[in-house]
């Protein structure tokens, strides 16, 4: 019997296994996700928790990119705003509903973002950031302008969503049941991709480009590998946003919104499987919460970034585990104080 | 048999010639040194061997396939894997998975036998690093540090290794431990190169020698031929008349 070509494997299996704490965060979030709607929260906390879900989605995809390769990206709005208007020009144009205009979305923000990254691979990081924001603001000017394809500045309207199962979507609850299953789907992925060797080569790119490529990754291609990846979460976002909106225009996908999206990210923290969750949790909900109108709730965010980026570099999700890290240290120090040397740290 | 072969290597950078037509070659399972004084063109021939810019003329022939101007992920794909001076590591990241991904990249995909190493594990006890694989990279010290960019090379499983100074601002004994390390690779049967400026350390551990001043091979030979020519006596410590 010959040997599989390749039976190497590092460590063990192909994808690293949940640790016991991994599985009840896990738990715990989706019981949070199910649980919502049933506190009869009201329409107006629904409303926002699906419009937490896309943003969310969206962030998924700039996670990745930023958070595991290290590329912050200025323009996801815009990546999402193909997919939104990719989704309605082929309602407009062809009548096609959801289901089918669904992963025409995906695809279509997948190799915009795959076409807006080419350029960043023969510049540095800054240049991509420029690139990504210039991109956006382009889009809006080419969206105002697009004539009866895109609705120019008054922008496109889509029908409702087809029912399945009977399932009417027109109902807030589940609209936020949709939302929030591509979600969940959205963080599985996350989970898979971030923990398997993929997500290893990308965060090698992050932290030592050359030395990456001297061990035989071929950077430039996982590059736009990574981007398409980030485009696919962006293009699902765009797509549920519109046809939850049901009207969309070009503002919504222009600089501004893209700043926000990149606020997110960093208020929430990139590199952990819930900080895109929690940055558009915040960010959403902080208005309604703390009764701010719109001028105050931007006051907010900028005070809100800079506290984040002085005091807690990893986001509120990297600050949330560095103290449930110190917390367990302690708490495992404390009964073992007699040993003069403390065991070192065992795998799991 | 030679595996490695730099023929008529010359890079100009703008108007200053870096390298100016240098022969080596390079066998394996043997320690070659290649030596000069700071700004003698060495890590300018590692950029080019390993594909980080190509030559301005001349050749580079791996195991009878020119190489050169490929990328640098190609060449590692094809066994022949450089170290860095300055950034060894993947700070972030702990020093397992630092090793991971050298095991994932370089030969595997084109490796049809078995990996000589089973685990990441088994590479950090070999450069004597075991135990420390939980530990992100970035805290280790510089001496382990040393180690650890020797063992995300040797997780791409080459067959050819290029050190870029890899005792650099490390103690005697550390030193000393690392450069026993480094004459245990040709029993594993990889070739080995390194470039230094440090005579007694390049003398101690490499079989043969060459030298190179302002971009030009001057001398060539057993380490005691070497260090004995008149010309690199020249070079390294002034005419003295």
């Amino acid at each position: 019997m010959t040997e599989p070509a390749r039976s190497r494997t590092p460590t063990g299996g192909w994808i690293e296994r949940p640790s016991r704490e991994q599985i009840v965060l896990g738990v715990l979030v989706l019981a949070g996700i199910v649980a919502f709607p049933l506190l009869n929260p009201g329409y107006r906390l629904l409303s926002l928790a699906v419009t937490t879900g896309f943003t969310a989605i969206a962030l998924y995809g700039l996670a990745l990119q930023f958070g595991q390769a290290g590329i912050l990206s200025v323009g996801h709005a815009g990546i999402v705003g193909v997919g939104a208007y990719a989704a309605a020009i082929i309602a407009t144009q062809f009548g096609a509903g959801f289901w089918l205009a669904l992963p025409v979305s995906i695809a279509a923000s997948a190799f915009a973002a795959a076409l807006v990254g080419m350029p960043s691979l023969r510049v540095g990081g800054q240049h991509y950031i420029i690139i990504t924001f210039c991109f956006s603001a382009l889009l809006v000017i080419a969206l105002t302008n697009g004539g009866t394809l895109t609705g120019s500045a008054t922008g496109l309207d889509v029908g409702l969503i087809a029912p399945v199962f009977g399932i009417n979507f027109a109902l807030i609850k589940n609209a936020y049941a949709l939302v929030s299953g591509f979600l969940v789907v959205c963080i599985v992925v996350t989970y898979v991709i971030v923990n398997s060797p993929y997500g290893r080569t990308l965060r090698a790119i992050r932290e030592n480009e050359p030395l990456a490529r001297a061990v035989g990754i071929n950077s430039n291609r996982h590059k736009i590998g990574v981007f398409f990846l980030s485009g696919a979460f962006a293009g699902l976002a765009g797509i549920l946003q519109t046809y939850y909106l049901r009207h969309i225009s070009p503002p919504l996908y222009g600089a501004f919104p893209s700043l926000y999206l990149a606020l997110m990210i960093m208020l929430g923290g990139a590199r952990y499987l819930y900080g895109p969750l929690i940055g558009a949790i915040i960010v959403t909900f902080l208005p309604e919460v703390g009764h701010l109108d719109p001028i105050d709730a931007r006051i907010a965010y900028g005070v809100a970034l800079l506290a984040v980026i002085l005091l807690l570099p990893g986001g509120v999700s990297g600050g949330v585990a560095e103290l449930y890290r110190a917390l367990v240290a302690r708490w495992q120090r404390a009964p073992a104080a007699p040993a003069s040397v403390s065991p070192p740290p065992s795998a799991g | 048999m030679a595996a490695l072969e730099i023929i008529g290597i010359h890079k100009k950078f703008g108007g200053v010639v870096a390298l100016a037509g240098v022969d080596i070659t390079i066998e394996t399972a043997r320690i070659t040194g290649v030596i000069g004084p700071n700004g003698s063109g060495k890590t300018t021939l590692f950029n080019v061997v390993a594909g980080a810019f190509p030559p301005t003329a001349g050749r580079v022939v791996w195991q009878g396939e020119d190489i050169t101007g490929k990328r640098s992920y190609d060449i590692a794909r094809r066994g022949v894997v450089r170290t860095y001076q300055q950034s060894m590591s993947y700070p972030a990241l702990s020093v397992r998975d630092n090793v991971r991904i050298g095991c994932e990249h370089g030969r595997a995909p084109n490796l049809r036998t078995a990996a000589r190493w089973q685990s990441a594990d088994e590479i950090l006890d070999f450069v004597g690093l075991g135990g420390l694989g939980d530990v992100t990279a970035g805290a280790l010290s510089f001496g382990n540090l040393r180690r650890l960019g020797l063992a995300v090379a040797l997780g791409a499983e080459p067959l050819l290794l290029l050190l870029d100074e890899p005792a650099a601002g490390l103690s005697d004994s550390e030193g000393a431990a690392l450069t026993e390390l480094i004459l245990s690779f040709p029993q594993l049967g990889l070739g080995v190169c390194v470039i230094d400026h440090d005579m007694a350390l390049m003398g101690a551990i490499c079989e043969h020698l060459v030298v190179l001043n302002f971009g030009t091979k001057i001398a060539e030979g057993t380490p005691q031929d070497v260090l004995n020519d008149a010309t690199v006596l020249d070079v390294y410590l002034g005419t003295g008349t």
